[in-house]
């Protein structure tokens, strides 16, 4: 039997001096310079088909991939909710790192409450020229200062048709003016089809839609100057055709919103539906027995007269000022533009978000889809109409940036339009003229 | 002597102050989370406050002009109020009327007891997607079966406009909280003297007459507390008329919950939110000193 030697438990003295040499040197380190610490990045979007999820988690694990010490969790929120749960985050201070998809009159709401960090720093990490020209300017609200950036771009009011069913009522060319656009649902409405889906919901796409139809009668909600100028001859014209197309969308169309308007269209219940392009990978997944039977153009007007006016609500990513780990936010908003999984998150739903950047769209693995081959034309359609949309936050390109076009929105004052004078039949003018005065108690708030 | 006395008020202090000790948790979460939620929505309520910044300024008394002069809180409140009686009144019916049937000897009876509370169980969200489901006008279950038996010659549009979307409302709401009341009525049906029914038998009365003069003074008390709860709950109810209808057509189905919300998160007027939400509380305090006038009688 051995027995060991006897060794004294005590350190040495120099081994003892230089731990606390160095545990003094970490803890007067900035916590950025400490080594490797473990982080996790949360990352909001209301756009969450399987298919973009499937996209996100590609980014997400490339990006965890370079970065071993960040973890990025995705949280979903939707377009009705985001803005109390976002309301919510901004007056707790739990906010989310990334928000990405958020149209961008939200941007500018919470940009000029000063709830955002400037983008500027991103949009250079990404490369200030791979962006179409002129891109970024919705987002520079005070001069030389970004409030976020666009992820893509959507045209959202595209009118979409069988061309199957046309055929077959006779109609040889698309629908341009709001007559023709009648007269082609009259005919083609019937034997369990319905002629569109309009939405007449009190929800947010009715708002949104209908706006849409005030400007393709020529009219606005606000002046370029932002002063309320909806109660006009062409908001009239525009409930005195929403009026008329009631007959011919589906009973349960006063309670549609996004998700049940593009159904509606791409089941195949209704003639022609309006959506964004994301009704092509919805009918090639769902009812492909259309698909070579579809097309789509820009929303037809009062007349000719009037040019078409598409809605792009410029889908954004942008970082709450108050994120933690603002530099693995701001690198991981940056990396969502990394070609591998940017296209794969616009290929998630071709058509649907269009790229804004000039390099992806050039990039034949953009070029190599199925669904954007093969709609090719439709897909050239919807990036020209997009590059020149707007929305209430932007109506014109002489309009300022409407910064309370997201509360108009949200407090569904256009869609209680729609519904007071179309739905109960309520006098036009009274409506219209506390329609006015609501928008501008919210203008002045 | 002298010593007992001296010992017998020590004791009561000694008793008194572990009294207080143990009372002490109880009214520290009760100020946690009732006391301070109340404090600060009356302080809210005479502010102008942007909510995701939480800033503002004192506005005095001016949301509560706004809200006693304005019709959105009006409008709200009829339309609770019609909620409320129009669901309530559903969930007694059905409530009473499953809870007698259930008390019968009926054969898989104790199955057909776990079943009905099924609705009462389900998260209202999956609920009100089954139902909105079973509404929908081109695909619903609801429109489907009714035009295949003749009764409707187009889908009807449920949801969507008025009065059907109300009369929605208060049909799901009726179908998710019924169970409650057949719970506690088919509880108090249980204890009820056998030999009241034999006494009401031998003066000749019949099964309607029992119900009347026997089983329905018995269900007084349990259907009092009943209503009052039910009536409090209903009166906030949220989520099961927001999901289902968000309020609309128009404001037909807004209720003060919706007012609430859409105040405070769809326009981010925190102040005015709080004001009406006061304005709701005050509302619902009638209900609550009915409650507690009818169990502190009870007890």
């Amino acid at each position: 039997m051995h027995s060991k030697p006897f060794k004294t438990p005590a350190l040495p003295r120099r081994t003892v001096l230089a731990g606390l040499a160095a545990a003094g040197a970490t803890a007067a380190m900035p916590m950025r310079l400490r080594a490797q610490e473990q982080i996790t990045l949360r990352w909001w979007s209301p756009q969450s088909s399987p298919e973009q999820l499937a996209a996100y988690q590609t980014q997400i694990a490339n990006f965890e991939a370079q970065h071993e010490n960040i973890k990025v969790v995705f949280e979903k929120t939707s377009d009705e909710g985001y803005a109390p749960q976002l309301a919510a985050a901004f007056a707790s201070g739990d906010v989310p790192n990334v928000v990405t998809h958020l149209p961008s009159f939200a941007v500018a709401t919470y940009w000029t409450n000063g709830l955002l960090e400037p983008f500027n720093g991103v949009i250079d990490m990404i490369g200030p020229d791979k962006f179409y020209q002129g891109a970024n300017d919705i987002y520079e609200i005070d001069p030389g200062q970004y409030a976020g950036t666009g992820i893509g771009n959507s045209a959202a009011n595209m009118i979409w048709l069988r061309t199957d069913l046309m055929e077959q009522a006779g109609i040889d060319q698309n629908p341009r003016t709001w007559d023709e656009l009648l007269s082609a649902v009259q005919k083609m409405q019937g034997g369990g089809i319905y002629g569109a889906p309009l939405p007449y919901g009190r929800n947010s796409m009715t708002s949104l839609v209908f706006i849409g139809v005030i400007h393709q009668a020529g009219g606005q909600v606000c002046a370029p100057d932002l002063s309320v100028n909806i109660d006009t001859d062409a908001t009239r014209d525009a409930l005195e055709f929403y009026r008329a197309m009631r007959e011919f969308c589906p009973p349960g169309a006063t309670n549609y919103s996004w998700g049940e308007s593009l159904t509606a269209f791409v089941s195949g219940a209704c003639a022609t539906g309006l959506y964004t392009g994301r009704v092509l990978t919805n009918v090639a997944n769902q009812n492909p027995s259309i698909a070579d039977h579809i097309t789509c153009d820009l929303y037809p007007t009062k007349s000719t007269d009037v040019a078409p006016w598409t809605f792009n609500d410029f889908p954004s990513v942008f970082i709450p000022k108050q994120a933690p780990n603002m530099e693995a936010s701001k690198q991981f908003a940056a990396f969502l533009f990394d070609p591998e999984g940017y296209i794969q998150q616009l290929h998630a739903a071709p058509g649907h978000v269009l790229p804004v950047l000039k390099t992806i769209s050039n990039d034949p693995d953009y070029q190599d889809n199925e669904i954007i081959q093969k709609y090719s034309a439709e897909v050239e359609l919807m990036s020209e109409a997009a590059a020149n949309g707007f929305n209430l936050g932007w109506e014109s390109r002489d309009h300022m940036p409407n910064a309370k076009a997201g509360e108009i929105v949200n407090s569904g004052v256009i869609a209680e339009l729609v519904q007071r004078v179309v739905l109960n039949d309520e006098n036009v003018d009274q409506v219209l003229g506390e329609t006015t005065a609501r928008i501008e108690e919210i203008m002045a708030s | 002597m002298i010593a007992t006395q001296t010992i017998t008020p020590r004791l009561e202090r000694s008793y008194a102050r572990l009294g207080v000790l143990l009372i002490a948790p109880t009214i520290l979460v009760f100020s946690l989370v009732i006391v301070y939620p109340l404090l600060a929505a009356i302080y809210l309520s005479v502010f102008s406050i942007y909510t995701p910044t939480l800033e503002g300024n004192f506005v005095g008394a001016a949301n509560y002009v706004k809200l006693l002069t304005g019709k959105a809180f009006w409008n709200s409140l009829g339309v609770t109020l019609i909620w409320t009686v129009g669901t309530l009144t559903l969930q007694i019916v059905f409530g009473v009327g499953m809870a007698l049937l259930l008390h019968q000897n009926i054969w898989f009876r104790s199955l057909a007891r776990s079943l009905v509370l099924f609705p009462y169980f389900l998260s209202t969200v999956v609920a009100v997607l089954v139902w909105r489901w079973l509404f929908n006008d081109l695909y619903g279950a609801m429109n489907h079966g009714l035009m295949q038996l003749g009764i409707l010659d187009l889908p009807l549009d449920w949801l969507g406009s008025m009065p059907n979307a109300m009369i929605g409302v208060i049909l799901v709401g009726a179908w998710k909280y019924f169970p409650f009341v057949v719970i506690a009525v088919l509880a108090r049906l249980q204890t009820i003297p056998e030999h009241l029914y034999e006494a009401a038998k031998i003066d000749g009365a019949g099964p309607i007459a029992r119900f009347w003069d026997v089983t329905l003074p018995q269900l007084r008390n349990v259907l009092v507390v009943i209503v009052l709860l039910r009536a409090i709950w209903d009166f906030k109810e949220f989520d099961l008329i927001y999901l289902l209808t968000g309020g609309g057509p128009v404001t037909s189905t807004q209720t003060l919950s919706l007012l609430v919300y859409q105040e405070a998160f769809g326009l981010n007027q925190m102040g005015q939110a709080a004001a009406y939400s006061v304005g709701m509380m005050l509302v619902m305090l009638v209900f609550m000193v009915v409650y507690i006038r009818k169990t502190g009688k009870e007890g």
